[in-house]
This record gives structure tokens, sequence and C-alpha cells, in this order.
């Protein structure tokens, strides 16, 4: 019975965390060009928002990871809780890149003459 | 009382292999990120002007290594894979990072990775920022590289995951590599 047990437990764990499909946002998009100072200054702003809030997100599943980290050491459950940690960064990928694309959209609105 | 002793062997044994496959973990080895290689003979040559024109400025977005935790890429390792791949293509400067021609700044977003697995696949999210002479940015790819690590490859999970490291930033050295043959340098 414990055997089983653990074989399913470790089946679970084995096929159940591979990390999550995670897309950044590309500094330079197709357009880039064409876009007006309002437009520019738009993506900026809303840009500046998500990239706010994927900070938030990612301390979170960090702290929520810390908490993971400790539990897996609890004996027959801890290897279902380890592989419940999320490493595949996502969060923080995505703040990142948020970053990368708006320093890029400053670029192109110096470059435009863009007064704000 | 038998029962009991099996038991307890049987949960030593599980707890064994868990550490074993949970040893500490080390941080990715420079040498097996880099492209040491050169290009087959039927690759798309770089443009002219990028030869011996460019270095690696910065990097950032690496993190150490938590031997108690998974193995990670770090500032200085990615930095030297990049630097040995661009003078194994003949693409490195003499100059320093100050003044060559094409300086290159990285910015490691992030590597996912599986908690654990048997093949386990990593994939490293990279931003290249490539400049010319004159500052302005002449190429900047962002690079999602996946690489598996299978299990004949290593038995323990964190070497496992330290090979999928090294081997997703080698794919993501070779992708960028290909970006810089397609491009157009003044």
């Amino acid at each position: 019975m414990f055997s089983k047990s653990l074989l399913l437990a470790c089946a679970l764990v084995l096929c159940g965390c591979a990390a999550r499909q995670v897309t950044p946002i590309a500094m330079s998009q197709p357009g880039d060009d064409a876009l007006t100072c309002d437009q520019l200054g738009a993506q900026m702003a809303a840009n500046g928002v998500s990239e706010a809030d994927y900070r938030k997100q990612d301390k979170q599943v960090e702290n929520g990871n810390i908490a993971k980290g400790i539990g897996s050491a609890a004996p027959f459950v801890g290897p279902i809780i380890a592989g419940s940690t999320d490493l595949s960064n996502e969060e923080q990928v995505k703040a990142r890149s948020l970053a990368d694309r708006n320093e890029q959209l400053k670029y192109l609105a110096k470059q435009k003459g863009c007064t704000k | 009382m038998n029962r009991n002793i099996v038991t307890a062997a049987k949960a030593a044994m599980a707890m064994g292999l868990l550490v074993g496959l949970n040893a500490c973990a080390s941080s990715a080895d420079p040498h097996a990120m880099a492209l040491s290689t050169p290009a087959t003979p039927d690759a798309k040559p770089f443009p002219p002007p990028l030869m011996h024109a460019m270095c690696v400025r910065s990097v950032t977005g690496g993190e150490e290594t938590n031997p108690m935790w998974v193995s990670k890429v770090d500032n200085n390792g990615f930095k030297s894979a990049l630097v040995t791949s661009l003078d194994s293509a003949s693409l490195l400067s003499a100059a320093d990072a100050t003044t060559c021609p094409f300086p290159i700044d990285v910015n490691l977003l992030g590597l996912s990775q599986p908690s654990m697995g048997f093949d386990m696949t990593v994939t490293s999210h990279v931003n290249y920022k490539v400049f010319d002479a004159g500052g302005s940015p002449f190429l900047l790819a962002t690079i999602d590289a996946p690489y598996t690590a299978k299990m004949s490859e290593a038995f323990a999970g964190v070497e496992r995951l330290k090979k999928a490291n090294e081997g997703s930033i080698r794919t993501s050295i070779q992708q960028f590599f290909d970006k810089l043959r397609d491009s157009n340098p003044k």
C-alpha cells in the first residue's frame, strides 16, 4: 500500500511540474516606426502599469515558493509540495520585458521629438 | 515488527532517492554555455562590419545559485559564455567595451524551469541589444530558447536542471548569432 501510494505520488509530481509557457513582450515590434507621439505615450503608460502589477505578482509567487520549499521537507507529502513550486518566472519575465520595451519606446519618442 | 522495519527501510530509501535527486545545486558552467565550435561551412557568414567589432558591455538579470535551491545562470557566467562564443566566431573586438564599434547589452529576463521531472525543459528568455558606433540600437532581439536535458544526460535532478540551463543559454546564443547573420549593419 505504502509503495503504491509513493509511486502514485511520484508519478503525479513528475508529470505535473513542467514549466508554464512564458512569452515575453518583444522590445522591438512591427509597426513601431509608425507610432505617433500619443500612441507611444499611451503604450508607455499602459506598460508601466502592467509592469508594476507583474512585479507585485512576482513577489507573491516568490513568497509562495519559499513556503513550498519549507513544506517540501515534510514526510510523504513533501514531493507533492515541491512539485507545485512555480519556477516558470512568468511574472518576472513579463515585468522585465515590459521595462525593456518601454526603454525602446522612450528612444523612439525621443527620435520623433515627442515632448511628453 | 518485521513489517515496521520494512516500512522504515522503504521510507529511508525513498528519502535517500529524493536527497540524491536534489543534491546541492551549482551554477551553470560558462564553458558549457558557450558556442565553441565554428559554424558549419554552409552557414551564412556574418556581415563583414561585425567581424572583430563586437563586445559585451553589460549582462544583467542573472542570479546567483543558492546550493539549497535550484541551479541558476549568473551574470558573469553568461558574459563569459557570450565573450567566448563571440571570440570563436571571430566577432570579438580587441577594443574594450566602451570603445568597440558594436557593444552588446544583455538582459536575462528569466529562466522558465520545471520544478522536477524526468526530461527537464528549461526556456531562457533573453533580450540582446546591439548598438552601433553612434549609440543607436541596430539590433534588438528578444529570444526564447528551450532546451531539454534528458535522463540519459544526468541522473541527478539538480545536475539535469543545470545541463538544461546550460543548453538553453547555448541555444539562445546560437539564435542570437543567426539574427546577427541576417542583420544589416552600416
